[in-house]
């Protein structure tokens, strides 16, 4: 799998390449508007990582040239600019996704992933890890095949360590990327540790081939039950 | 005051005492010209009562039907020496006819036969009351005062109403006009040159203004958009650490710390981005939003998060209420109204919702009443550092925005926080 990581701020894209290169992708950067577009034009990538504020021009005329070429990359925009109107005209002109910054690397590789298994043509949307298999269209989850009943907020805490195999996860992180902004001046976080105990429990009763564990005090990581 | 009401009421006291002098000035000049025909008359008749007394001609009989009088009595020299020849006075003098007492101008003189002796001759004809005239001077002047003024009230009126319209239409353009919004020219057409002036002075007021107002709003979320890219470097590189490197317990637990801090950071510009896109505007799609699923969706929410304090819940909203808004400042006003409700509670607390009427109450245990001029200013915290003290300033601006009064009062141990729609 090729990446195009289209973004001015050196350090970023460094991080971003480093990140996406340990999970296995090839990938190749471009600092600016001209190295992108030549980039774009003499190669084809799975997915573009889109910046569409860039010194040189904007991104969105870069995307508009990438769908005139009718290339089938998919391209994900990243932008500091988190309106919905530079969203709609994103989505508009053709882009897969929209990311704003700041953004975790777990979030951007989870979209990226997204992109390319709908591109596979996989209709059911389906994430598999074990023998625990997400449905997201249907929010069903099931274990061996069995259905197995969750909450709302169990399913969606599932599903983010689902997307983030191997990334230890802390509570305040968890709670915010499932709770939200309504988490925003919480100091106690005993509520994620009742649903991720939950969850747990009800993956084990399951016979669920991966858990939930604790890492030191304060986080969590997805990972395969120990025999 | 209004200007109109004030030159009026200068003109008004202005003119009092030049219409008081006037009027002094003009009684005085009455009576003298009175007195003037007056003494001549009685010079006259003086002379001629002295010619025949002369010359021995028989004297008109006293008060012959004239009203005038006279009186001849002879005096000796040492009065002559000390008294004037002729000498005119007022006095009041009883007219045997009319059996009454009258002012009377009177003439006093002295002369001398051929045999040296002298005569006092004393003459006098009934005159005006003084007082009357007064009066009739006074009602007059009054009189004139209240015409001249209503004269001017309607002139002035017309003139000054007919000649101040620049002026007005620019007053009434200043009351419309609202900062960094879509705001109608300037109104420049007069033909008078301290009007033509003055709007140009407005214009350029205006415009300058606009385009500071232009610059602070662009420094505000440039900035804010600026500090994202540098945030989402140390949060991937933060996260690259964890994820990627052998860490003590102690490490990683620093590293959460950094990262929590980090993400309080994000939020904090988000907010402050969220803060500065109302205030310039950029929500302008409304559609129709229930309230009162917003309300239900967050009450779950915060009883889930907030449910280790045991704080104890009362929501009573109608099954729908429906505000046509844009949905997200919707359900940032009724979360962050919410929100706060939980976070500055007590253990044990309570938290009531209301909504009746499209007035949204949400009421929380407290304290003490918290200083209602400055809760609404952004970062005014108290008590909980975790939070961004920018939630009810979020509140307070999307209810400017709307223009739905917002309000904040304390009874009965609890904060109640009133917001209603149905004033949009």
């Amino acid at each position: 799998m090729k990446i195009l990581i289209v973004e001015d701020d050196a350090s970023l894209r460094e991080i971003i390449e480093r990140g996406l290169r340990s999970e296995g992708y090839v990938v190749e950067s471009a600092a600016n508007f001209a190295a992108a577009d030549d980039k774009i034009a003499g190669y084809s990538y799975d997915c573009i990582l889109l910046d569409i504020m860039l010194p040189d021009g904007n991104g969105l005329r870069l995307l508009e040239h990438i769908k005139s070429l009718k290339k089938s990359d998919h391209v994900i925009i990243i932008s500091a600019r988190d309106s919905l109107d530079d969203k709609v005209t994103g989505l508009d002109l053709g882009a897969d996704d929209y990311l704003a910054k700041p953004f975790y690397m777990a979030e951007l590789s989870a979209r990226i992933k997204s992109v390319l298994r709908r591109s596979a043509g996989s209709v059911d949307n389906k994430i598999v890890k074990g023998n625990v298999a997400l449905d997201l269209g249907s929010r069903r989850v099931e274990v061996d095949g069995k259905e197995v009943a969750l909450l709302k907020k169990e399913f969606d805490i599932l599903l983010y360590f689902m997307q983030r195999p191997g990334h230890i996860v802390d509570k305040a992180m968890l709670a915010e990327s499932v709770w939200g902004d309504h988490i925003d001046a919480v100091d106690n976080f005993d509520f994620v540790y009742a649903q991720v105990k939950n969850l747990r429990k009800r993956l084990d009763a399951a016979g669920a081939s991966v858990t939930i564990k604790a890492v030191y005090g304060f986080g969590y990581k997805l990972a395969e039950v120990d025999k | 005051m209004k200007l109109f009401h004030r030159v009026i009421l200068m003109l008004a006291l202005g003119l009092l005492p030049v219409m008081a002098l006037w009027s002094v000035l003009f009684y005085y000049s009455m009576v003298n010209e009175i007195n003037d025909e007056a003494d001549d008359v009685l010079g006259d008749y003086a002379e001629l009562i002295m010619r025949r007394a002369l010359a021995g001609k028989p004297l008109p009989a006293p008060n012959s039907g004239s009203n005038n009088s006279y009186s001849i009595v002879p005096v000796d020299e040492e009065y002559v020496n000390n008294n004037p020849s002729i000498i005119f006075y007022d006095e009041m003098t009883y007219i045997p006819e009319k059996e009454e007492t009258e002012p009377a101008r009177v003439l006093k003189t002295i002369f001398c036969n051929a045999q040296g002796d002298y005569f006092e001759l004393q003459v006098a004809t009934p005159t005006f009351e003084r007082i009357d005239l007064l009066r009739n001077v006074a009602y007059h002047i009054l009189a004139l005062y209240v015409v001249i003024m209503l004269t001017m009230f309607l002139v002035i009126s017309l003139v000054y109403y007919f000649n101040m319209r620049p002026l007005y239409r620019l007053l009434e353009w200043f009351d419309g006009y609202r900062p960094g919004e879509k705001n109608s020219t300037v109104p420049s057409e007069s033909s008078v040159l301290e009007f033509r002036k003055l709007n140009e002075a407005a214009r350029s007021a205006v415009d300058r203004a606009e385009h500071y107002f232009e610059q602070q709003k662009l420094f505000i979320g440039n900035a804010s958009h600026e500090l994202q890219t540098p945030l989402a470097v140390l949060g991937t590189r933060l996260e690259w650490l964890v994820d990627n490197t052998e860490l003590t317990e102690q490490q990683l637990t620093e590293m959460m710390k950094m990262r929590s801090s980090l993400s309080r950071l994000v939020r904090l510009n988000k907010t402050l981005l969220l803060l500065s896109k109302i205030e310039n505007g950029q929500f302008p799609d409304a559609t129709d939003v229930d309230i009162s699923a917003i309300v239900r969706d967050n009450m779950e929410i915060y009883e889930d998060i907030y449910s280790e304090r045991s704080i104890e819940s009362k929501v009573d909203i109608p099954s729908q209420y429906i505000v046509h808004v844009n949905d997200v400042l919707a359900t940032t006003l009724v979360g962050n109204l919410l929100k706060n409700a939980f976070v500055h509670n007590v253990e044990g607390g309570h938290v009531n919702v209301i909504l009746v009427d499209g007035t949204l109450t949400v009421a929380n245990s407290g304290t003490e009443p918290l200083d209602a001029s400055r809760i609404f200013e952004r970062f005014y915290h108290k008590g909980s550092a975790e939070s961004t003290g920018l939630g009810l300033a979020l509140v307070s601006s999307i209810c400017r925005y709307y223009n739905m009064p917002l309000e904040y009062s304390f009874a009965d141990g609890m904060h109640h926080f009133t917001v209603c729609f149905n004033n949009k």
